[in-house]
């Protein structure tokens, strides 16, 4: 157990660190927003998403209706409802407050880290619980960090450091490459997410491009 | 009030897409179509995740750098088939292309 979790952190670090840099510019970006850090570190604890988090904060900032708010981040989170439907196998032995703990500390992240390992043959809990929870620390100690001490801190981008979680996207679909049908699958999805984006459909791309790519592997076998 | 009104709801609906699959009652999926289908979604999910931040940064279509940093990682994760060396991989090419210029 203690060796999957030092797996987890080993492996894991660069994407918690890139969840404290961002975590830090939305502390900073709510109190620009008008939040004061008790709000700003609400945000992160309760919705504890990122891309939703800053969705909401924009909208928020101006005075849109709280209706609104709360169907973009539904929009924006619909992804996780396919990502859950992929852990289900996984959960299905334990217990609900231990589902709803999984459930709450679910994001693309913790997910692709978590598949990623589980597809090479990890077994339990503990990998996912270190990592996820690892990444919901970072990213609410860096919220407070950056709604308390509002600074210039480094730019993420001059690293590259923006790039690391997509990078880790990128990865764990190679890795995790089973046959050809896998291939078309992922190319399928990629392209079709970054039309969509291009096209302005941007709040849905990833959940329809996701939705959609697996019919490739359905169609690909029954032709076999 | 209407703040933590918005944020507790925005917390629920998140919560909501994160949890409901994991306590409908589960059960292999019965036809081989739908098993594929379910089988491919990480896949699925996990590219389109990547494809839309690669190809559309920002929104706007890429001006080559992230396509070329997304190849770097891939090809060291093909290579060396490690996760931390492949986004190491990733990440630094891209500030490599942001140095000389390409990309922003």
């Amino acid at each position: 157990m203690r060796a999957e979790a030092r797996r987890a952190l080993a492996e894991g670090w660069p994407i918690v660190l890139t969840s404290v840099v961002v975590g830090t510019a939305f502390g900073i970006a709510a109190r620009q927003a008008g939040l004061d850090p008790v709000e700003a570190s609400g945000m992160s604890m309760i919705i504890f998403a990122g891309a939703s988090q800053f969705a909401a904060l924009d909208l928020i900032a101006r005075n849109a209706p709280a209706p609104l708010v709360v169907a973009t981040v539904l929009l924006l989170n619909l992804r996780h409802l396919l990502m859950a439907a992929a852990m289900r196998v996984e959960l299905a032995q334990r217990v609900a407050w231990q589902r709803a703990i999984c459930a709450y500390l679910l994001t693309d992240e913790s997910f692709a880290m978590g598949i990623a390992h589980v597809r090479r043959g990890g077994r339990g809990m503990t990998y996912y619980l270190t990592f996820a929870g690892s990444l919901w620390l970072g990213w609410n100690v860096a919220t407070v960090i950056g709604a308390t001490l509002v600074s210039d801190a480094i730019d993420p981008k001059r690293y590259g450091l923006d790039f690391a979680i997509t990078a880790t996207f990128v990865a764990i679909v190679v890795i995790g490459i089973r046959g050809r049908a896998d291939v078309a699958v992922a190319i399928g999805a990629g392209l079709l997410a970054g039309a969509l984006r291009l096209l302005g459909a941007s709040a849905i791309a990833v959940v329809a491009a996701g939705a959609l790519a697996p019919l490739i592997a359905v169609a690909l076998k029954d032709r076999e | 009030m209407t703040f933590w009104l918005t944020v507790a709801l925005s917390g629920l609906a998140t919560f909501l897409t994160r949890a409901t699959p994991l306590f409908l009652s589960a059960g292999a999926p019965s036809s081989r179509a739908l098993r594929r289908y379910v089988d491919a979604l990480p896949t699925a999910v996990i590219a389109a995740l990547a494809g839309a931040a690669t190809i559309a940064p920002g929104d706007v279509l890429t001006r080559g750098a992230e396509p070329l940093a997304a190849t770097a990682a891939a090809l060291v994760a093909l290579w060396r088939r490690n996760l931390l060396l492949a986004v190491l991989a990733g990440a630094g090419a891209l500030a490599l292309l942001r140095a000389v210029g390409i990309g922003t």
